[in-house]
């Protein structure tokens, strides 16, 4: 939605230096545009590109990091081919796709229901919207190490209080991270409760951002507050939508600290996502080869998701406008 | 429970005794959020007896046991300042250096812009994991492994995605007039960049910093595998205490609040500038 101005006048002004330096300068529209990103360039090349092309190079020979004696020598498509035909790599896209769909639909929802609520001018509101970041900034990390400890059997608050309480109805303790379907919407619970914050916070800002009239006319018309979210909230609201929910579902595809400290892809293989059977591929069988192959799939995917996302997106907004 | 309603009337207008249940419904996502957090930090406080017993003691005398273990017997302040120089440096490298792809960007109407944006874009798309192999090998063979200045590089690196696509926004969003005044005045770019824009752009990147100097401050993967002794951040270090059979509770938590305490003074000082900041790059895209 980016209207991209037009300079009509672009005065190459005052310019105090001659030579060759001044034809890189401001007054040259096609190049100096350039020399302003070049150092954000060269960087994400070095950082960025490199590291890509380094990871097609291995993907296409045969590197075990453990046994760096071996020659290494070229497989082609092997190693994509080879993961075609893993069972353990479909059960991995498998569960990082339901974990990536279920915690980003319901942090969705959670977060628009609370962006709403905010929405009324309630006395205290700004002090409690500080409680209800605070997951959101806590270190991944630390917010892993607070729910392994919550769930933490004989030791942790969930187990105690919950565990409580299901064994009073007969149910006996929830194994919250020892049954494998359990412990997979464990770790959404958790998704949920880290990001939530963060699609309230992005949310709350597309809503402060709609305009009055349209509500105003609504209102005038008599329409019922269900169907104004319906026709006027969720159309204004979309472009909010596409950034909050892009932005969620890459990073939830590639959740790691979480499922890494709280279950190790566990129990069994139940929550081994992609960057889990990634970790173990590479770093704990030292498989550089397949992991590379592996990373480029996975994406190759995240972009192939955003990109249409963000044509989906597009293209009903422009609709809607 | 969370049924969409949308407040149409002006600030003064919603009637007080209906919104007992928004109250409610709110207070309960706080203390869902803020409970953990706040169990755990108070665990720091508990000595190793506290800590361990099986019913939550919710009312103990306070200790600095775990606190005195991680800093005097395990010297975590090293890895706390390991922590803070990395995050201050590469915040401030990737903004400065950002700052003039973003307006670049913003500004100028060349071919491939979109492309480069997208391109840019997608550097932030690769999960880390996928990345660490060939940058552990890289940083082995350029020296830098376990080195603050890797780091620094990598968050650089790692950030300047976001810092590009945060501050372009913010850019679009001041007229370009002012700058060509000033040029017309007799300033050189970077004298009207300089005068005019920048004070301009100073909420927004201000804004973006703080976002960035979290981000780094958090770092986990990368930070794990390609620090050992000498630059080991807050993230690696935190995490040796906090997993293993014979885990001490009161020094998990104590680790928290250490690596917690500089974001929530931060959050607490910097909200305004943090929330509006972050909400007018949302809708800007």
């Amino acid at each position: 939605m980016s209207i991209s101005e037009r300079t009509t006048t672009a005065p190459p002004m005052a310019l105090s230096h001659r030579g060759i330096l001044s034809r890189f300068g401001p007054s040259n529209r096609a190049v100096f545009p350039w020399v302003l990103m070049a150092p954000t360039l060269i960087i994400l090349f070095a950082i960025g590109i490199y590291p890509f092309l380094y990871s097609l190079y291995i993907a296409s020979h045969n590197v075990i990091l453990s046994k760096p004696y071996l020659p290494r020598i070229f497989v082609g498509l092997y190693q994509y081919q080879a993961l075609i035909q893993d069972p353990e790599f479909w059960h991995a896209l498998r569960k990082t796709l339901l974990f990536t769909v279920q915690a980003v639909f319901i942090e969705f929802w959670l977060g628009l229901g609370l962006a709403l609520l905010f929405q009324r001018q309630l006395a205290g509101i700004a002090f409690m919207r500080v409680f209800i970041l605070i997951p959101m900034i806590l270190p991944p990390l630390v917010a892993a190490l607070i729910w392994r400890y919550m769930f933490y059997p004989g030791a942790g608050l969930m187990t105690y209080y919950v565990g409580g309480i299901t064994k009073a109805l007969g149910f006996g303790e929830i194994p919250f991270l020892s049954d494998p379907t359990i412990a997979f919407q464990t770790l959404v619970f958790v998704d949920v409760w880290e990001w939530t914050p963060f699609m309230f916070l992005m949310l709350s800002a597309g809503l402060a951002s709609i305009p009055r009239q349209p509500y105003e006319a609504a209102e005038i018309d008599g329409a019922s507050s269900w169907r104004v979210f319906w026709t006027i909230t969720m159309p204004l609201l979309r472009p909010a939508i596409l950034i909050a929910v892009v932005i969620r579902t890459m990073d939830a595809f590639r959740t790691y600290e979480l499922i890494v400290i709280m279950t190790r892809g566990g129990p069994g293989n139940a929550t081994t996502t992609m960057n889990v059977f990634l970790t173990k591929t590479g770093l704990e069988f030292f498989d550089a080869s397949k992991a590379a192959a592996l990373s480029l799939i996975m994406m190759m995917i995240i972009i192939v998701m955003s990109f249409v996302f963000i044509r989906v997106f597009r293209s009903k907004t422009e609709v809607a406008e | 429970m969370k049924q969409p309603t949308y407040n149409m009337e002006s600030p003064a207008a919603p009637l007080v005794q209906r919104n007992w249940w928004v109250y409610l419904v709110l207070i309960l996502v706080c203390l869902v959020n803020f409970v953990p957090y706040l169990w755990v930090v108070m665990t720091g406080f508990m000595d190793g007896a506290s800590a361990s017993s099986a019913t939550p003691a919710w009312f103990f005398t306070p200790s600095l046991e775990a606190f005195h273990y991680l800093i005097v017997e395990k010297g975590i302040m090293k890895n706390f300042f390991n922590s803070v120089i990395v995050s201050l440096a590469s915040t401030f490298f990737s903004v400065t250096i950002g700052m003039f792809c973003a307006y670049a960007l913003a500004r100028y109407d060349f071919t491939g812009r979109d492309d480069v944006s997208f391109w840019v874009l997608t550097n932030r798309m690769m999960p880390p994991v996928a990345v660490l192999i060939p940058i552990f090998v890289t940083f082995q063979t350029a020296g830098l492994l376990d080195t603050l200045a890797g780091l620094v590089l990598l968050y650089t690196a790692m950030q300047l995605p976001f810092v590009v696509w945060m501050l372009t926004g913010y850019f679009r969003d001041i007229p370009r007039r002012y700058e060509e005044s000033a040029m017309v005045d007799g300033d050189t770019w970077f004298a009207a960049f300089r005068k005019v824009t920048l004070p301009l752009m100073m909420p927004s990147i201000t804004a973006t910093s703080i976002f960035v100097m979290i981000l780094s401050w958090n770092e986990f993967a990368f930070a794990t595998f390609l620090t050992s002794t000498q630059a080991k951040t807050m993230p690696p270090a935190i995490m040796a205490y906090s997993i293993g059979a014979d885990i001490r509770w009161n020094v998990l938590g104590a680790a928290v609040v250490l690596i917690t305490a500089p974001l929530i003074l931060f959050v607490l000082l910097l909200q305004r500038q943090l929330i509006s900041g972050l909400s007018q790059g949302v809708v800007r895209k």
